[in-house]
């Protein structure tokens, strides 16, 4: 008999620091961005940009990530995690990296500090990637997903050992290419490489489980890969030669491989029993109009080339993947995800014997709402403070933003501290 | 499904009140109950229940709440739980008012 998910299923001890440390992450980011916005109006190589991206990608949206993908794992590798030390491991690097990381941008320490934290977060990233392909060998499951992830944590290892000869080249300046172009493959590797295809393998597998859409043609996903893959493998050679035919075609294949992971989910959409949609599935929904609009934008950016403009348009496309995308989507799966897992640590041994709430019933809705409706106000804000170059909006912006952090952090805490309240025996 | 015997069915009627956490419609409106045996020689009810997928996170709660909820119910039965994939779920499996509870209709 096939085994089923939850069997496999690692300790929530596990999982649940993920999300905390996430969660204080994002609600850091957004306080950041309201008490900085002239790092959005300057160029983005700027100390304080910097620590607030690397904040939002390691510190957030990487530590939720983790965390999710342990419970996840046995869902789609249909697998026991190889090892849960090395995932407890993997968490205290990556905070203690990322939090110094953070620091040393943030006041432009080029040394000592920058060097340690990298170090941390490649011990981190090492761990990770080694538990993820011991887990996919012992896994059977040999699935499109599965490559997706395997591809994707490759991807973020690159990512961190390029961010790292990057940081030296800092200090030391030994690499040829000016820094500006390696800096833009290290955030595509990690944009495209690492949490897209992490996304489009995770979540071609999730959103239709969740919409309960069966017999969906896989082969949209295989094309999504190849492209994606092959594109940013071009993107490196592409890099260097500097022709802008080689730049057209990197762009064409990963928004090509876009728009198929786009296409299957939109056949999941249309082939979904579950008709209504929850806060979270709404959100998640709403995440994919960002990355529409990035993939524009990107294709802006390769064909107008502005002394003024260009700066603040790449600005508006990195915030539009990692704020409109990728944050969007986590903050919406978070309560997709986080209230199983912690409903499941609660009350698996007390079913049948105790009144039990549903996981929906672990968060509250309103607060969700509101957070849903003030991320959208203030991202909408970010988006046009960017454009309009205007620190009054950018602060409302990440004043709204950090409100909704706030009604987060407060959620998934009411979620990871759940006690079962009542007793009583109702079967 | 075959057709039921009285005590069948009043189990399946009992199984209405296990609910997927997930998609909170009950079993029986989902589908997901394909064979309800009740063998009172041998003091045994086997259950013959699908999920909506094999990933699905919350399965084996809904296996064990079944099990313990028809228990609870015959004390002196050994109840079994059989997790099957044959034939694999479909929307055609859904009731009328599972359905309408999906806003499917």
């Amino acid at each position: 008999m096939q085994q089923i998910a939850s069997q496999n299923a690692p300790s929530a001890n596990i999982v649940i620091p993920h999300f905390a440390f996430g969660s204080l992450a994002w609600l850091t980011a957004t306080l950041f961005i309201a008490l900085s916005p002239d790092a959005f109006t300057t160029h983005y190589f700027n100390p304080k940009l910097l620590a607030i991206t690397h904040l939002l990608v390691l510190g957030w949206i990487s530590m939720i990530i983790f965390g999710a993908l342990y419970q996840l794992i046995p869902v789609i590798l249909d697998a026991k995690l190889f090892s849960e030390k090395l995932a407890i491991f993997s968490f205290f690097t990556l905070a203690a990296g990322v939090t110094l990381l953070c620091f040393s941008f943030w006041n432009f320490m080029l040394g000592g500090t920058l060097h340690l934290s990298a170090t941390l977060i490649i011990s981190a990233i090492l761990g990770f990637t080694f538990n993820i392909f011991k887990t996919a060998k012992i896994s059977k499951n040999i699935s499109i997903e599965r490559d997706f992830i395997l591809t994707s944590t490759l991807w973020l290892l690159f990512t961190v050992l390029s961010g790292f000869v990057f940081a030296l080249n800092l200090k030391y300046a030994f690499l040829k290419p000016e820094h500006l172009k390696l800096l833009r493959i290290h955030a595509h590797t990690g944009l495209a490489g690492w949490f897209l295809q992490l996304i489009i393998g995770v979540g071609s597998r999730l959103l239709p489980m969740f919409m309960v859409a069966h017999n969906l043609n896989k082969k949209k996903l295989q094309i999504a890969y190849y492209c994606i893959n092959v594109g940013l493998l071009l993107s490196i050679s592409a890099f260097f030669l500097n022709t802008i035919i080689d730049m057209i075609i990197v762009a064409i294949l990963l928004i090509t491989g876009v728009f198929y992971f786009v296409y299957y989910l939109k056949d999941a959409y249309t082939k979904r029993v579950k008709k209504n949609f929850d806060t979270g599935m709404k959100q998640s929904v709403l995440s994919f109009a960002s990355l529409l609009l990035a993939c524009i934008i990107s294709l802006l950016l390769l064909f107008y080339t502005h002394e003024s403009h260009s700066p603040r348009l790449a600005i508006a496309y990195g915030s539009l993947i990692i704020i409109g995308f990728i944050s969007s989507l986590i903050l919406g799966q978070t309560f997709k995800t986080l209230p199983f897992i912690i409903w499941l640590k609660v009350y698996k041994k007390l079913i049948g014997k105790i009144k039990m709430p549903l996981p929906k019933e672990l968060y509250s809705e309103k607060l969700l709402t509101i957070q849903l409706y003030l991320f959208f106000a203030g991202f909408f804000f970010l988006l046009l403070g960017i454009i309009l170059s205007h620190h009054i909006v950018i602060t409302i912006a990440g004043t709204l933003l950090f409100i909704s952090a706030l009604l987060y952090t407060i959620n998934t805490f009411k979620i990871i501290l759940h006690k079962p309240h009542s007793y009583e025996k109702t079967k | 499904m075959r057709k039921l015997n009285n005590e069948e069915q009043n189990i399946f009627e009992l199984l209405r009140g296990v609910i997927d956490p997930e998609l909170m419609v009950n079993i029986i409106d989902l589908g997901l109950v394909y064979d309800i045996r009740h063998k009172p020689a041998d003091e045994k009810i086997e259950i013959e229940i699908t999920l909506t997928s094999p990933g699905c996170p919350m399965g084996d709660v809904i296996m064990e709440d079944a099990k313990q909820l028809i228990e609870n119910h015959f004390r002196n039965f050994k109840v079994e739980i059989l997790l099957v994939w044959e034939p694999a779920w479909n929307k055609e499996m859904l009731s009328e008012a599972g359905k309408k509870a999906l806003g499917s209709i």
